[in-house]
């Protein structure tokens, strides 16, 4: 193993390190800030009818209605009035996307392993349960940034949405 | 003085019958050809259709089309996060439609399943539950698995069960935690795909019970 080998290895992981930890501290300061009134950037996991799985957009309340708009196409909507329950839990995901996961494999001496302990970010993961108009039951999924996932809720709960007490 | 050769009757009658055999046979050939051919076409004609019909009832499940009704997770006592009980659900509606075995598939609660003929509901307990950890699967490989195992049963309205099977839903390697639940409803519909559904929906004699993970 030449010094210049160890050298390029080292460089890359630091190269890793570093956009690892920008993009944490980017979305960090956004989430120190309040939740605006008007919308929040969410990521649409699964069950909102309407919208595809991990859909990124803007999730808002508007009359009585909450709203999530994917770029811009056609709002998805239900009614506050029908959600049955909400529940906000912590959890946490990798950042960087594919282009991460590519650079983990490709990090020498087991690199990837110490870039995946500063790749991973956390996250309030918003989970709300709505009746339809059939009165199916639905449960859809939202990726929120940390902090912002109790704010929401009591917005939502202040709207009329209901929520059942644990037993 | 000519002399007539004259061959006896016999061989010649035989002579005859012989060359009235093979003369007639050349003509046989193609026309043989032609019976095999036909034959042949019939036969792959009726295994096509055999095979469609089979294919057909499978997807049916049986010879009566039934529809499901997916109730919701049943968590149990496994402290399951109710994103979890969520995604389960979810995904289970959304497997379930892909594999094309039921009729109709209907949410919890929907109104319109109660006019559905034939409506089966599939319950799901969740029996074991850990909750793993993607950093710690991403820094060590070998630990940090999120796993899943549920008990699934098929009920008629009368409460009958018609099937119950245990299934299992992991992630061990790459993915978030949430892949599990995505994983668990494949292998659900893949075992109920499995199982055969007949007409009149006996109810279980034995348990059967199905393990697979992904």
């Amino acid at each position: 193993m030449t010094s210049f080998q160890v050298g390029h290895g080292l460089a890359f992981l630091t190269v890793l390190l570093s956009l690892s930890t920008a993009s944490i501290g980017q979305n960090q300061r956004e989430a120190q800030s309040p939740v605006p009134r008007s919308a929040i950037h969410v990521t649409q996991v699964l069950g909102f009818v309407g919208a595809k799985h991990n859909a990124t957009g803007e999730l808002k309340i508007q009359g009585g209605v909450m709203e999530f708009q994917h770029d811009r196409s056609t709002a998805a909507q239900v009614n506050i009035s029908s959600i049955q329950n909400i529940f906000v839990e912590d959890g946490d995901k990798q950042v960087g996307g594919t282009v991460m996961t590519l650079g983990k494999a490709a990090a020498p001496y087991g690199g990837g392993r110490v870039v995946s302990l500063f790749a991973h970010k956390k996250y309030d993961f918003l989970t709300v349960e709505y009746l339809d108009n059939g009165g199916g039951f639905h449960g859809a999924i939202f990726q929120l940034e940390k902090g912002q996932g109790e704010t929401f809720k009591k917005a939502l709960v202040a709207n009329g949405a209901h929520i059942t007490p644990p037993v | 003085m000519k002399t007539n050769r004259q061959t006896p009757v016999g061989a010649t009658n035989t002579t005859l019958r012989l060359s009235g055999f093979h003369r007639p046979n050349k003509h046989c050939r193609p026309l043989a050809a032609v019976i095999l051919l036909l034959v042949a076409l019939q036969l792959q004609v009726f295994v096509l259709t055999v095979l469609a019909e089979s294919s057909t009832n499978r997807k049916s499940g049986g010879a009566r089309p039934w529809s499901v009704q997916v109730d919701r997770v049943d968590p149990g006592d496994v402290g399951l996060d109710p994103s979890f009980g969520a995604a389960i659900y979810e995904n289970l509606l959304e497997e379930l439609t892909k594999t094309e075995q039921f009729k109709q598939v209907f949410r919890s609660g929907d109104r319109n399943a109660n006019d559905a003929p034939g409506l089966l509901v599939l319950k799901t307990t969740v029996q074991k539950y850990t909750p793993g950890s993607e950093t710690r699967r991403a820094v060590t490989t070998v630990s940090g698995a999120t796993k899943l195992n549920v008990r699934i049963q098929l009920v008629t309205r009368e409460g009958q069960v018609v099937k119950e099977h245990v299934v299992d839903g992991n992630v061990r390697f790459i993915g978030g935690n949430l892949r599990a639940t995505h994983n668990l409803a494949h292998n659900v519909a893949v075992t109920l795909k499995r199982s055969t559904l007949s007409e009149q929906a006996d109810p279980v004699s034995e348990r059967e019970t199905g393990k697979m993970s992904k």
